[in-house]
């Protein structure tokens, strides 16, 4: 188009040219011919008849312009509007545009595909009537009651995954929406909801679900019988045993717990990692906490002859967490460091206050961690080679699941390591404590 | 103990229900078991001598304890109950206030308790049935 701007002007220009030298060669030689104008007004009447012409063409030939323009625009609103329909029928989730009185004013394919109807046939109709809503139980829920009224009413954003609509055919769905209000200059001109079947979801969680907790069960059944036979066994309901046998049993009585604690752990990384976990956050003394593990550990501790020192924060506030869930943090890095820290060694725990977080500080004196290994050590099921040659029991879960659960609680966990002098592990906690979830499941 | 109570024990554990009988018998209860849940409902239609107490597993294999449940309230008369003490290894919150829902009175988690702990808890609700009873 711009190309040809030079040669329009030239022959817009040679044309008035031409005119103009016509006009004024008729007029004035007609007036001056018939004696009737003086030659100077023939001359300044030829002028602005020429100019009167000019400004014709040039309106003429701009009308033509505005009426191309109004055109290309016509073209290209109509391009747009095609591009947006083809675009909404290929959403490949439902959308339905209602009105003020909750009737279908547009309904793409996918809606049209799940719901069973002809877009033609739907346009116009109650909503109500296109697509039913049930509850989970199965009622059918009343239009007054549906969020599309609330959306029109409140003009706000509505989203729910726990019910179901009917389809044509009479076929139930469960259905995840989002209903949201369509506002041109302030005022709610209608709805526009989009919906997706959630069928096959809702069914893949509940099968993850059922799963874990028929696995859960698989593997602790024959963890029970072996923990209540040791038990019938070590009572001396079933006959007294010798000092000795009763060592031995107790070994497996041992043995048989850490088992039950593995299958705890895995199932534990599985709840928190599927995000089914709950959190329910309780007031709690965090060094009462820690006193109360390492009590758990007394055993170990003093087999191994170790030092135990505890330090906390003259002022440490109680914090509202999961007691739960950061009993498992300690607990994981207090039996890293029994276990990794040889004979007559020293643990030291320290929890303080720094700024708006407590930081906990796990410290021993043990093997240490090779620096190879250091980069993978909070990876699943990762153990340091000196760990694996020097105590071959461990289920590499127990750093993974406190990191775990320290980062979903807003804190950091990090460690410094020497191979022959020993580990130190810190974490922190928001001193706000953890955000309350409700879940499916609980930790074990 | 002066009365020996009835405790039906509905495991599918051969070697649990094995170690819970011997337990209940060894402090004093006469204990039944039951490897299916349908044999130990068609005992129950028998209703002459009824449990004092019901010992159930969550997942029986042919059924789930809150199925157990809802059919032995279609098996008892209406103003029989015998108290239920489900010890599972498996206690999804949802599962488990289902199951008291459909008239469980506990919940436990086998791997949380001793053997010994789970039969204390079994005396004190049949002496809490006593105690109803007088």
């Amino acid at each position: 188009m711009a190309s040809q701007k030079p040669e329009n002007w030239f022959f817009r220009v040679k044309g008035l040219v031409f005119i103009q030298a016509f006009v004024t060669v008729t007029v004035v030689g007609l007036g001056w011919g018939w004696d009737l104008v003086r030659v100077e007004w023939a001359a300044v009447m030829s002028l602005m008849s020429g100019l009167l012409l000019a400004i014709t063409l040039f309106s003429i030939r701009h009308l033509r312009e505005v009426e191309k323009d109004l055109e290309d625009g016509k073209n290209k609103a109509e391009k747009e509007r095609e591009l947006q329909r083809v675009m909404l029928s290929s959403i490949g989730e439902g959308v339905v545009v209602l009105d003020t009185e909750a009737k279908v004013r547009l309904l793409n394919q996918a809606a049209c595909k799940m719901l069973g109807w002809k877009m033609e046939e739907a346009i116009g109709k109650d909503w109500d009537i296109v697509a039913p809503l049930m509850d989970e139980q199965g009622n059918l829920i009343d239009k007054s009651k549906r969020a599309t009224k609330r959306v029109l009413e409140e003009g706000i954003v509505l989203t729910n995954n726990k019910n179901c609509y009917v389809d044509k055919g009479g076929r139930v769905f469960s259905v995840g929406t989002t209903a949201a209000p369509i506002v041109i200059e302030g005022k709610t001109t209608g709805v526009i909801a989009i919906f997706r079947d959630i069928t096959h979801d809702k069914a893949v969680d509940r099968a993850k679900s059922e799963f874990v907790s028929l696995a859960s069960h698989q593997l602790r059944t024959p963890l029970s019988a072996i923990k209540w036979f040791t038990e019938l066994l070590a009572s001396g309901d079933v006959g007294e045993m010798t000092p000795e046998q009763k060592q031995f049993l107790e070994n497996i009585y041992s043995s048989n717990e850490r088992m039950i604690e593995l299958v705890n752990g895995l199932l534990n990384i599985s709840r928190i990692e599927s995000g089914r976990i709950i959190i329910d956050p309780k007031l709690t003394d965090l060094g009462v906490l820690v006193k109360q593990i390492i009590n758990d550990l007394v055993a170990q501790v003093s087999e191994k002859k170790l030092e135990m020192i505890v330090s906390l924060h003259p002022n440490l506030p109680q914090m509202n967490v999961d007691s739960k869930l950061v009993a498992q943090v300690y607990m994981n890095l207090l039996t890293n460091a029994v276990k990794y820290t040889p004979a007559g060694g020293q643990i030291e725990v320290m929890i303080s206050l720094k700024g708006d977080e407590v930081l906990s500080r796990v410290s021993d004196t043990g093997y240490g961690i090779p620096p190879d290994d250091q980069k993978k050590i909070f990876e699943r099921f990762y153990r340091a080679g000196n760990a694996v040659k020097m105590v071959p029991d461990g289920t590499g879960l127990g750093l993974y699941l406190a990191k775990t659960i320290v980062e979903s609680s807003g804190g950091r966990i990090w460690f410094e390591s020497e191979v022959g002098k020993g580990s130190t592990f810190w974490f922190t906690l928001p001193l706000t404590g953890m955000q309350a979830k409700s879940g499916e499941v609980r930790i074990s | 103990m002066n009365k020996k109570y009835l405790i039906m024990v509905v495991e599918d554990e051969k070697l649990l229900l094995q170690a819970i009988i011997k337990k209940l018998e060894l402090t004093g209860f006469v204990a039944e078991g039951y490897g299916d849940g349908d044999l130990a409902l068609e005992r129950l239609k028998k209703k002459d001598n009824l449990p004092d107490l019901i010992w159930l597993d969550y997942y029986l294999g042919d059924l789930t304890g809150d199925v157990f449940l809802k059919r032995m309230k279609e098996i008892l008369e209406k103003n029989v109950w015998i108290p239920v003490m489900v010890v599972s290894n498996s206690a999804s919150p949802q599962k488990v206030e289902e199951t008291l829902k459909n008239g469980a009175e506990k919940y436990l988690l086998k791997a949380d308790y001793k053997l010994e702990d789970l039969v204390g808890i079994a005396k004190e609700m049949t002496g809490q049935k006593k105690q109803n009873d007088t």
